[in-house]
């Protein structure tokens, strides 16, 4: 009995490795084939090269003068820009408006709060796809251009929900005896705000703000309804490139989203699951 | 109405006007129009006309428009087809989470939070790139045919990507964290000493699985089926990438009457299917786990 229990035991930590690894394996795989020489075909290891990576930021390279790969770094350079000013955008706004919606619903007994919580989690659960043409019917009819200003309205739409969850997750476990202390010591509701409350929840607002940026880097599906003909976005640069076929810089721009992407997530999550 | 009572509405008004204002125009106001939009009569050169017409849906359902078309079942084929990927690709999320899901929760709460970390961090990298990786994996001259044609295993690349099986990978792939964090819940929760009691009083493992284990953990389950199939169903990315232009899903049909056709009425009354889809899922799991299931769900 005591063998198959340990057998048991150690097949799930087994299956759990495996678990681990078919996460893992695609990413390390693709970092690790970035630096592969082979122009042709990508997964046949012929050399260790930093040429791609030298190409996608630009510099001189001997495979970028024969103009066989990458038309355009700046095609590539304006998509990157574009994404960071959007990113810095719908951040600013989404942060706001979700802390207010957060702090409205954890903080005030009203009318309507299940509904507003089953709006709020809407986004979450509706595919992409859906989200991404109703916005696109709403700005045609409104005549409104499509552009910059639709990508930003459109994804903050979603990107509240985000920091609206990771706001409400700090607020909920926070401890309500300062906020008590601080009135009974005779400060106002604002200097009780701004000194007490503001300072324990501002891990939250910083982690779910770092979250919708990089939500808001990656999102492929909403913006590629809305972007409308002239702007491009890192992703949507991407799966355009994906559509016409692969080349070798492609690896070096992705291990360089992954890497942004892992330091800013880990960020974030970290101050979103800080403890007091 | 006493002051402070006026100051507090006064807050409230101030932190929820914006908000509500915003989500009203471009959130529900979208979805309103995009309601609207597939009852409406497509126009010659990609408008729309503002008529009733039903036969947006009759193209899918069966009754099509005897002035234009005559009805097409590869609409319902489709829409069937997307069902069953999506219904495999929760089933296949599930074997791979669940058993990862028991070993995890009984680590201890470092590794645990570690554990979490790791499988929550590849959600927030990018998806493009995610299943960018698989199409180097899965494709003719990729690694796994490479690896499998170096070593004489067989003669001939297989043909890996462009299949069902590829989306459902892909979508697997990037579904993980969907249905790792609701069926962890649970898992954890789970009270062991009902598991000891069981098997202390003769029931087998199979049994104790079936009997204790698996219903305690039905909730985590099922809440997690529902986040992963409701955007597998709409899903366009992975089919697009890993499907090729074969595999034709929901999310790719939606997605040509809105970009290549400019049939957005029609395209419309597909989305629809799948919001009509995600409601009768939704609805049904509120009846299934009652009103403390939402409030589980939503984080009260």
């Amino acid at each position: 009995m005591k063998i198959i229990a340990s057998l048991a035991r150690g097949s799930l930590i087994g299956y759990t490795a495996l678990f681990f690894a078919f996460i893992y394996i695609p990413l390390v795989l693709i970092a690790v084939y970035s630096f592969n020489s082979n122009p042709v075909n990508m997964m046949t290891w012929t050399g260790f090269t930093t040429e791609w990576y030298a190409q996608v930021l630009g510099f001189k390279t001997a495979v970028s003068e024969s103009a066989l790969y990458i038309e355009s770094t700046d095609q590539l350079v304006q998509a990157v820009w574009n994404s960071l000013m959007i990113a810095a955008s719908t951040t600013t706004i989404a942060t706001v408006l979700g802390t207010a919606i957060a702090i409205a619903l954890y903080r005030f007994d009203f009318f309507g709060r299940r509904f507003y919580r089953v709006v709020m989690f809407m986004p979450m659960l509706m595919p992409d796809i859906v989200l991404g043409i109703a916005l696109l019917i709403f700005f045609v009819n409104a005549g409104v251009n499509l552009g910059l200003k639709t990508i930003i309205i459109g994804q903050c739409t979603f990107l509240i929900s985000y920091v609206f969850i990771v706001v409400s997750a700090r607020l909920a476990g926070m401890d309500r005896t300062l906020e008590h202390a601080s009135a009974d010591l005779g400060a106002n509701e604002w200097t009780t705000f701004r000194r007490v409350v503001f300072p324990q929840l501002l891990p939250g607002i910083v982690g779910g703000a770092l979250l919708a940026f990089i939500i808001s880097m990656d999102d492929l599906v909403i913006t590629y309804f809305i972007a409308g003909v002239d702007v491009t976005t890192l992703p949507m640069f991407i799966f355009a490139m994906l559509r016409r076929g692969i080349k070798p810089e492609i690896n070096a721009i992705a291990v360089m989203m992954l890497t942004f992407s892992f330091v800013v997530a880990s960020l974030g999550l970290y101050l979103r699951s800080r403890q007091k | 109405m006493s002051s402070i009572a006026f100051r507090r509405r006064a807050q409230l008004g101030l932190l929820l006007g914006p908000v509500s204002l915003f989500l009203a125009v471009f959130f529900l106001g979208p979805l309103a129009i995009m309601i609207v939009t597939s009852f409406l009569a497509p126009g010659l050169y990609g408008g729309v006309e503002w008529t009733w017409y039903r036969h947006n849906y009759g193209r899918i359902l069966g009754f099509a428009d005897p002035m234009f078309e005559d009805f097409d079942p590869v609409y319902i084929a489709i829409f069937l087809r997307s069902l069953k990927i999506s219904a495999l690709t929760v089933v296949a999320t599930l074997i791979v989470c669940y058993p990862a899901a028991f070993c995890i929760s009984r680590l201890s709460e470092r590794w645990k939070n570690f554990c979490l970390f790791l499988i929550t961090l590849p959600f927030f990298t990018s998806l493009i790139v995610r299943l960018f990786i698989w199409v180097l994996i899965l494709r003719q001259t990729g690694l796994v045919n490479a690896v499998l044609l170096n070593t004489g295993v067989i003669a001939r690349p297989l043909e890996l990507i462009y299949t069902d099986g590829a989306i459902i990978l892909g979508m697997v792939y990037i579904f993980i964290p969907f249905m790792f964090m609701p069926v962890y819940a649970s898992v954890e929760k789970l009270d062991w000493t009902l598991v000891r009691a069981s098997l202390d009083l003769g029931a087998g493992p199979i049994r104790t699985f079936l009997r204790i284990i698996l219903p305690l953990t039905a909730p985590g389950i099922a809440g997690g089926a529902v986040i992963v199939f409701i955007p597998a169903l709409g899903n366009f990315v992975v089919p697009a990438i890993l499907g090729g232009a074969k595999v034709m899903m929901l999310g790719n049909l939606i997605e040509q009457q809105f970009l290549a056709a400019r049939n957005w009425p029609f395209g419309s009354a597909l989305a629809m299917m799948v919001m009509c889809v995600m409601l009768v899922l939704l609805f049904a799991y509120v009846i299934v786990s009652g009103r403390r299931g939402i409030d589980a769900a939503t984080g009260r």
